[in-house]
């Protein structure tokens, strides 16, 4: 890596290494406690026939190595902003210089493990979409330097100028909280998990097999079923709680945590693609689950709280989460449009999804009346599920690339599935089992509409905006370069698109696709198509 | 597609994944004998050591192994030559398309303004038949845009072709 020429080289908190040091001990925990999980007559022999000296003495010496190490890593590290980029040295043996632009920033997280937590330390995580451990990890720094560093990196990824005299530092965004689930809501929300049916049938289980064979040692066959599933809620429960979701001109909030906080900050247009599903025993309650996909935080396991958008929310609380996604739905009266997406289909209706047809039974038996999919102007609606009932969101401009597939059954019966590829995450938006003409269609359209879309919006949208929203709080209105689109200040303004055109007949007069009309619930201005089409300079 | 078309009037199953107007690219035939070679090989191994069991132990029943492993070798002789007739790209002003499969067939549209980087690559029995695996990223891990039995100089054309029109549309994510 070239250096920039003035950054200047902060080091992380010297209180670092007593918060870091720990964790080659907790890592010789973990694996003894897996150890002893299983075997644990022999490893009350071992300690029998050699005493507790020789198990100090390994602790005390992975302690010391832990914390040395720690020291000398605190050392080696170090940090730099500028407006371009953050930089990041770090590594004792094998050394590495890291370097993030700031316009690929994906999203930036304060996190507290509670160690740090009761130093006052927090690390600051900046997430790129470089695949996983891509992330910048400034560990650890102040709490309120780390809050300082993240609005100041945002506010420099999203090109506000400050740093002059009247604006010396960078900008506290403004926020409003929008959502909050409160500790009965989520407990309630985990008793009425699958989770739990494991965990009580595998204590239950114990109990009984405890009591049968007069033994305790064979009850422990089904500790791993009771520590999985307990783990799995513990871990819910802890990554929950106290969830809060707030809105802010440089993004959506989330704050969430037990023991380890964390604090994420996701800019506008960085969120892929949404879920919002609904777990069979919640129905009752209308409960859902607000999920989403963002490139820097990648694939994670079910545990992982940092691709929750709303944990469990009614309704209208799930239905604000996805506005705070995706403000304009793009459809003339998005209510009922989403009521049917949520609980509409299975024939009970009118339903203005397009959905499988009936030939599609063989292969779906339960839900194939409600799979099926929606255009608006903005987002692809996928609507499926009859127990666990789900629906996923992908705007238009967010769409990677497009696939039809089709099996040998699939064939017989008439069907295709459509896939939306998007960025790694617990979303996977597919429509399966259409009417092949129809799953043509859209496949071409689809592209299309993303192409459209595309050219409209990009990320790069939110600088501008954003620097238009600065330059109208310091800079004279009449110096102001005209806006296309005005925006104010306090109201955060995710990204108004243009009506993206999905030219329908020019793609099937291209493709010589049979004619589908896609069933855009309100219909989009015409627009004419060189205005969308992105300038490619032919070489 | 050789496929047989469904029965149903009126429908044309094929034409879903064989859209009128897109001028498919056959990959080279040249895939055929690579692939075969290369499950021959593999298939070699077990099918010699099915006989070499078979005839030290003279059980008549060991020989089900070998005749497994001829089984499987066939059904990849037919296959194959399908599968790489199947196979087939076009490239269009903003996107690429590439469709395969013969039982489960798919079709791809990567625009190329998501193309994340291109990969070619050609292995020691690619290099000996003439041919190389172009490959598409998005950001996406489900993009399964390959391109394989290319002709060197096309998979280098394609490559600069596709980065250059990468380049000009180019966005974020």
């Amino acid at each position: 890596m070239t250096e920039a020429p003035g950054p200047v080289w902060n080091r992380v908190h010297p209180v670092t290494p007593a918060v870091k040091g720990w964790k080659v001990l907790a890592v010789l925990l973990a694996i003894a406690v897996q150890q002893v999980g299983t075997n644990i007559g022999e490893a009350q022999d071992l300690v029998g026939t050699v005493g507790w000296g020789p198990v100090a003495a390994v602790v005390a010496a992975a302690t010391v190595v832990g914390f040395v190490y720690a020291a000398i890593a605190w050392r080696m590290t170090r940090y730099a902003v500028d407006s371009e980029a953050v930089y990041l040295h770090t590594g004792v043996l094998f050394r590495q210089q890291r370097t993030a632009r700031l316009d690929r920033v994906q999203a930036i997280d304060v996190v507290q493990p509670l160690l740090a937590r009761l130093f006052g330390l927090a690390e600051l995580k900046i997430e790129v979409a470089g695949g996983a451990d891509s992330a910048v990890r400034l560990a650890f720094l102040r709490e309120d330097q780390a809050q300082q560093l993240r609005n100041e990196l945002l506010a420099r990824a999203a090109g506000v100028e400050f740093g002059t005299e009247e604006q010396p530092e960078a900008p506290v965004a403004p926020e409003r909280e929008v959502l909050a689930v409160s500790a009965g809501r989520l407990i309630g929300s985990l008793v009425r998990s699958v989770a739990i049916v494991f965990l009580l049938l595998g204590m239950i289980a114990a109990i009984v097999v405890a009591v049968v064979s007069r033994e305790i040692g064979a009850a422990f066959g089904l500790l791993p079923l009771v520590l999985a599933a307990g783990g799995y809620l513990w871990g819910r429960f802890a990554g929950e709680f106290n969830f809060r979701a707030a809105q802010s001109p440089d993004g959506i909030r989330l704050r969430h945590g037990l023991l380890e906080s964390r604090s994420q900050t996701v800019p506008p247009g960085r969120v892929q693609a949404v879920r919002i599903s609904q777990a069979w025993l919640w129905r009752r309650k209308d409960w859902w689950r607000v999920q989403i996909n963002v490139a820097g935080y990648g694939q994670v396991e079910e545990q992982q709280t940092e691709n929750v958008l709303l944990p469990v929310g009614d309704r209208d609380e799930a239905l604000l989460a996805l506005w705070l996604v995706l403000p304009e739905l793009g459809a003339a009266d998005p209510r009922p449009v989403l009521d049917a997406a949520l609980a509409g289909g299975g024939g009970a209706g009118e339903d203005p999804f397009t959905t499988s047809p009936r030939a599609a039974r063989w292969l779906d038996p339960w839900s194939w009346s409600r799979n099926g999919y929606l255009v608006t102007e903005r987002a692809l609606l996928v609507r499926s599920g009859r127990f666990v009932r789900q629906l996923v969101v992908v705007p238009h401009e967010r769409t990677q690339s497009v696939a039809l597939s089709q099996g040998p059954l699939q064939r017989r019966l008439g069907v295709a599935t459509v896939l939306l590829h998007s960025t790694p995450g617990p979303v996977a938006p597919q429509v399966v089992h259409l009417e092949e003409s129809v799953a043509g269609a859209l496949l071409v359209e689809q592209a299309a509409r993303a192409r459209t879309a595309r050219a409209g919006a990009g990320p790069e949208r939110w600088m501008r905006e954003l620097r238009a929203q600065a330059a109208r709080a310091t800079v004279d209105v009449e110096r102001e370069v005209p806006q296309p689109e005005p925006v104010e200040p306090e109201v955060p303004q995710p990204e108004p698109v243009e009506p993206d055109a999905p030219q329908p007949e020019r793609v099937e007069a291209q493709l010589g696709l049979p004619e589908v009309a896609p069933p855009v619930t309100s219909q989009p201005e015409p627009v004419e198509p060189e205005t969308h089409q992105p300038e490619v300079p032919r070489p | 597609m050789t496929e047989p078309l469904d029965a149903r009037p009126g429908t044309d199953a094929a034409r879903v994944f064989d859209p009128v107007g897109v001028a498919w690219q056959p990959v080279s035939p040249r895939l055929t004998t690579v692939r075969l070679i290369s499950a021959g090989v593999w298939l070699l191994l077990p099918f010699a050591g099915g006989v070499v069991a078979a005839v030290l132990s003279g059980l008549a029943g060991l020989w089900a192994i070998p005749a497994v492993v001829l089984a499987v070798g066939l059904w990849i002789a037919v296959v194959v030559p399908r599968q790489v007739r199947a196979w087939g790209y076009a490239e269009r002003d903003d996107d690429l398309l590439i469709r395969k499969g013969v039982m489960f067939r798919t079709l791809v549209v990567v625009p190329y303004g998501r193309m994340q980087f291109v990969d070619v690559q050609a292995g020691p029995l690619d290099r000996w038949g003439g041919i190389a695996r172009v490959q598409l990223h998005t950001a996406s891990p489900g993009t399964d845009a390959a391109i394989p039995g290319l002709v060197p100089a096309e998979a280098a054309r394609l490559r600069d072709r596709l980065a250059a029109r990468g380049e000009a549309q180019l966005a974020g994510l």
